[in-house]
């Protein structure tokens, strides 16, 4: 069967390597985010993270302790080592913040009002000057610092007050969002694909251009309604909204895979006596599944990606947030400047779709649309 | 109770009440308004069935009545009043809007978007899912494509900032042109004209994927025959490509541009967040965003300039849906 | 004791770090150079067991952390329970939950002319009788506040709706003193001195500043300041007043000069870190890291005094980094203006409780418990200043204190479209290439439009 449409190996080759280069460019921007989200906010500044397992070298300020000075052959001395723990290497160093990799270990730098210093590569060091030594000088080295990968960043964010409320109030919002529309809009898109009526036109005409309306515009007179009929901001709230948002879509993608149903079993089926209602639910429907789990996946997405019916339908306090409007207020607004706690927030929003995607994706194979069924 | 457990009960009740008024309603409309007994029950089962579409209808109907079309309207009719929404001024909102200096380069700017997205994320989606039709690892690979679609629009923003950033130990970009020895950084996001492509790309990779999986399941229910007669006539994998492939799925293309372009429209976060609108970068939702609230008259009259923007989709695709009908 | 107290406040307010997540009160009743007093009056004359109070604001993170605290203690005193959400995108949140009826019962601007707007759709509900006359008396320049507290009602008469409850100072230049003493700089005294020492650092081979506008959808918001810092120092405290009042107009050539004198520093190629261009895509919260780094891309940095939070972590104020006050040209005669902006309390949705809490936050003791976690400047004349966290702050409530022109920053009193919008693009625009005049003449047009 594969051999069928005449793969010769060298434009199997190809198809390979294509895949795989478009694959590559897909992936790379997120591998990128990934590998971010376990370094620091100073390594990431430092250094791409494409050279993140490299050590990367950096300039670094030590400071001499005057209090150490020695008088030694009338100059004052101070002695010393570098690396007040441990030890490392030393590349290149300096006496001036403006040139601190001057000279390499091992050299003794001239540095003004006749004073000396010299850096091993060990990190010992000697500075030496004519005059009394009153503040602690500086001494400027550069030396690579490892990798540092840690898991600093998911902690902080996992340890995050309310964190697992959010990924609670998270779940609680998208499975009603999700399987509700999906009910109902699988009897409408029957009913437009299979039942002929006036005004069938006109009302597919109107599903496609609601599907285009603006969320914004809804917001405020939506809101006021349900704080009209008393249910204000509340899950009840986002799960009817989410609902209302999510049919046009459910309706246009779930009636163009049941217009590609095969008529001639629907025909058959009729004239052996069967009811629109038991047509549907003993035959569209099954026959439908596929697109039925398609559109679950996408409704899954949106909703559980979602921040801005989220922040307007649902409470303020932060026993209500779900993931977003934790990671976006809370997180993104107190460490705008920290991307590898952002990174591995975003990384943590992702994890639960990418595991129901995976999980899911056969069915998402089967196809939302076929040409025809068998 | 806790939002968990109504979120179970809620769904318990959505599922069976959704399902009990459909089964009931359609049982009271058999049984007992126009029972298929009696004296006339051609004439009784003829009612039941001009009836029955709108109950299968009804719940849809009343929610997109109530969420979408009811803002729509109502809307529309405040984009016919003055800022504060206490003078009516008929047009003028768009009157003044379109001789907007900023409105009008979100306009041109968003129909770049409508035209190159769509376009790019097809054509991507197709490619990818001819690609991977036969491959072995074709699953792996297009579940790795379809992977920034469950990526949210920050997360995305994120990302491509480590792309785009002007920055060579930050940025992608900067570092590969560092790399081949350019002078100074370049940012990307400050190139008159270009910097809409770059940010287009974004969305396109996170569409892409919606592309590949609707284009690839259509691949897979083209009949075989077809496929083993063209070869055995002795077409090569091209001319399958084009003159057999590409003409059976037709109808699936034009659903998924249609949707892309829909969401193309909607979408300001990608613009919103990574340049706030500036450097001419800015489109008709984000234009939107930076008048909502404020003026809501200049707002509601942007977005129904966004929704008249997609009738003539909207105009198509209803003559297809014609065209399947007969 | 009182040393180990306040040592233990400074190491809570200079550390960076995880959640505690409970209400853990920091500071015990009766304990430090807290004015205690004022909390147990307050805590006799309430009793507001079972009620809550909604709040919200923009303060996230850390600095929600040290307000959740302040909280507790009113908590603590009246029985209530105080339910706190801040949000990054507070403007468009309130306007949203207060157009559609689900307002909280506080809200926190950082605007004031935000307040302003919700003021006049009949949104607030003003204060208690007798408030405009105690912050007259109980704030340094209390006149000041109260003015920028009170707008215009639904029906256009000015009623005082809005308590001041953080102030930030804006009117800094950050700079490492190492750097300095290295190259040999003297803090400059005057903005003539100050531009001297921009030509003498570029002279010597290095970049004087650091400025960066980035800030995601609030692009352009740190050039604002720039420029009103540059009205302060070019026009007469009146001719500010009139620009933000649009009295005078954006496009007047004394604006478009302040907006040039801006333009000096940040569109010289030679005087800013990565140039000109890179002026408009910095992140304001990554530019001040080029004052740490070795060797060091620029010496300089004005912003105002909440940017130690987005310090590379372990800088410790007053050590590493310092700052002197952005001084003013000795030649204008002048004086010293200075540049803030701050918080106001407002209620949105009025209760029992709420003016309880107006009434706790005008007792020194609430400012106190914040003043002593960091990060907390106010104008508050009956607060203990031996409870700021460290002299750092201390010299900055100085910098308060000593100056002879206080004036709010001008984006956050004009209207939100002009102040949070058109003000911000139009100073992208112009640090990317736009004419002065270009941008202020689009600037005036779009305020036209909103009269």
């Amino acid at each position: 069967m594969d051999n069928i449409a005449g793969t010769k190996s060298a434009l199997s080759w190809v198809v390979n390597l294509s895949v795989i280069f478009l694959v590559v460019l897909w992936l790379i921007p997120t591998v990128g985010l990934l590998v971010s989200s376990f370094r620091d906010r100073d390594q990431i500044s430092a250094s791409g993270w494409w050279l993140s397992p490299f050590p990367v070298e950096q300039n670094f300020q030590a400071k001499a302790a005057a209090d150490d000075a020695t008088s030694q052959n009338g100059t004052n001395v101070i002695e010393g080592n570098l690396f007040s723990e441990g030890s490392g290497e030393v590349i290149r160093f300096g006496g001036s913040r403006n040139n601190p990799t001057a000279n390499a270990a091992g050299e003794t730098a001239e540095l003004s009002k006749d004073r000396t210093l010299t850096v091993q590569q060990n990190g010992d060091f000697v500075y030496t000057s004519p005059a009394e030594i009153k503040r602690d000088p500086s001494i400027y080295y550069s030396t690579k610092t490892p990798p540092k990968f840690s898991m600093d960043n998911y902690r902080t964010i996992m340890s995050s007050s309310n964190m697992d409320l959010a990924f609670i109030n998270t779940l609680t919002v998208t499975i009603p969002a999700t399987i509700i529309p999906i009910l109902i809009a699988a009897f409408a898109a029957y009913a437009l694909a299979w039942m002929d009526f006036a005004g069938r036109g006109v009302l597919i005409a109107v599903v496609v251009g609601l599907l285009v309306v603006p969320l914004q515009l809804a917001l405020v007179p939506l809101l006021q309604f349900h704080n009209k009929i008393g249910i204000g901001q509340s899950f009840l709230g986002i799960w009817m909204a989410h609902t209302g948002f999510g049919l046009p879509l459910a309706i246009y993608l779930l009636r163009n895979y049941m217009v590609g149903l095969p008529r001639d079993i629907i025909e058959s089926a009729k004239v052996d006596g069967a009811t629109d209602f038991q047509v549907f639910t003993r035959i569209v429907l099954p026959l439908s599944f596929p697109a039925l789990a398609s559109f679950a996946i996408f409704q899954f997405l949106w909703t559980w990606n979602d921040l801005l019916v989220a922040k307007v339908f649902l409470p303020s306090n932060s026993e209500s947030w779900v993931m977003t409007v934790k990671i976006a207020d809370d997180l993104l607004g107190s460490r705008g400047g920290d991307w590898g706690i952002l990174a591995a927030a975003a990384f943590i929003s992702i994890a639960v779709p990418l595991i129901v995607f995976f999980t899911m994706q056969r069915y998402l194979v089967r196809g939302l649309l076929a040409g025809s069924v068998k | 109770m806790s939002p968990l457990v109504q979120g179970i009960v809620t769904v318990i009740l959505g599922v069976g009440g959704c399902v009990g008024y459909f089964f009931l309603s359609n049982l009271i409309l058999d049984k007992v308004i126009f029972p298929a007994s009696g004296p006339r029950p051609g004439r009784n089962i003829n009612r039941a069935n001009l009836v029955r579409p709108w109950l299968f209808l009804f719940p849809a109907m009343v929610a997109l009545g109530l969420y979408l079309v009811y803002p729509v309207v109502g809307s529309f009719w405040r984009s016919l009043y003055n800022r504060s929404g206490d003078e009516f001024i008929g047009f003028g909102n768009y009157q003044t809007m379109f001789a907007d200096d900023g409105f009008q380069t979100a306009l041109f700017n968003n129909f770049l978007w409508v035209l190159v997205v769509p376009a790019a994320a097809t054509f991507f989606g197709l490619l990818v899912a001819q690609l991977t039709d036969r491959l072995r690892w074709g699953n792996i690979a297009k579940s790795l494509i379809f992977m920034p679609m469950a990526i949210s629009f920050v997360g995305a923003s994120l990302i491509w900032k480590f792309v785009y950033a002007n920055n060579a130990d930050i940025g992608l970009i900067n570092a590969i042109r560092d790399f081949f020895g350019a002078d100074e950084p370049l940012d990307v996001l400050q190139l008159n004209f270009w910097n809409n492509f770059f940010l287009m790309f974004i969305l396109v990779w996170i569409q892409t994927g919606f592309a590949m999986v609707i284009l690839s399941a259509a691949l897979r229910g083209i009949p075989e025959e077809t496929i083993e007669a063209a070869i055995i006539d002795g077409a090569n994998p091209f001319q399958i490509f084009f003159k057999i492939k590409v003409p059976q799925i037709m109808g699936t293309i034009v659903v998924v541009w249609t949707t892309i372009t829909i969401l193309v429209l909607k979408v300001f976060d990608i613009v919103y967040t990574m340049t706030g609108g500036n450097f001419g970068t800015e489109i008709l939702p984000s234009y939107m965003m930076s008048y909502m609230f404020r003026d809501d008259g200049r707002a509601t009259a942007v977005a129904f300039v966004i929704m008249i923007i997609v009738l003539p989709v909207m105009i198509w695709n209803i003559r297809q849906a014609r065209a399947e009908m007969r | 004791m009182k040393a180990q107290l306040l040592a233990g406040a400074a190491a809570l307010a200079l550390s960076a770090g995880i959640a505690q997540a409970d209400g853990h009160q920091p500071f015990a009743v009766g304990e430090g150079d807290f004015t205690w007093d004022s909390y147990n009056e307050f805590a006799e004359k309430y009793d507001l067991a079972g009620q809550t109070v909604e709040i919200t604001g923009a303060w996230t993170g850390n600095e929600k952390e040290k307000v959740d605290k302040v909280f507790s203690y009113f908590e603590s005193a009246t029985g209530a329970t105080v339910n706190y959400s801040g949000s990054d995108s507070f403007e468009q949140d309130i306007v949203i939950s207060a157009r559609s009826g689900s307002a909280p019962n506080l809200a926190a601007f950082p605007q004031p002319g935000l307040a302003a707007d919700l003021a006049s759709q009949g949104l607030l509900t003003p204060l208690a009788e007798g408030s405009g006359a105690w912050v007259r008396d109980n704030f340094a320049a209390g006149q000041s506040w109260v003015d920028l507290g009170t707008y215009a009602d639904a029906d256009g008469a000015d009623q005082l709706y809005g308590l001041f409850y953080r102030v930030d100072v804006k009117s800094l230049v950050w700079y490492s003193p190492e750097a300095f003493d290295e190259a040999g700089y003297d803090i400059p005294e005057s903005l003539e001195e100050l531009k001297e020492l921009t030509d003498q650092i570029v002279e010597e081979g290095g970049t004087p500043w650091c400025i960066g506008l980035g800030s995601g959808a609030a692009t352009g918001w740190p050039a604002t300041d720039w420029v009103e810092e540059m009205m302060l120092r070019t026009q007469s405290p009146a001719d500010y007043d009139a620009w933000v009042s649009n009295e005078m107009k954006f496009d007047d050539p004394k604006v478009i000069a302040a907006i040039e004198e801006f333009g000096y520093f940040a569109r010289n190629d030679a005087y800013v870190d990565g140039g000109a261009s890179a002026v408009a895509n910095t992140d304001f919260r990554d530019s001040p890291a080029g004052l740490f780094s070795i060797p060091p891309k620029c010496y300089m940095h004005r912003q105002a005094s909440f940017i130690p939070a987005f310090f590379p972590e372990g800088t410790v104020v007053g050590d590493d980094v310092d700052f002197f006050y952005f001084p003013a040209y000795a030649e204008k005669d002048l004086g010293k203006p200075v540049l803030g902006a701050g918080a106001l309390f407002a209620i949105t949705n009025p209760s029992e409780a709420t003016n309880a809490f107006i009434e706790f936050l005008k007792a020194p003791i609430s400012h106190e418990l914040w003043m002593a976690q960091g990060g907390f400047l106010t104008p508050h004349k009956g607060v203990n200043p031996a409870t700021y966290a460290d002299d750092s702050l201390r010299a900055q409530g100085d910098v308060l204190l000593n100056a002879t022109t206080f004036r709010f920053d001008a984006s956050d009193l004009m209207p939100g479209e002009i102040g949070a919008g058109a003000f911000w693009t139009g100073m992208v625009d112009y640090t990317t290439g736009a004419s002065a005049e270009d941008v202020a003449k689009g600037i005036q047009e779009r305020w036209d439009a909103i009269q």
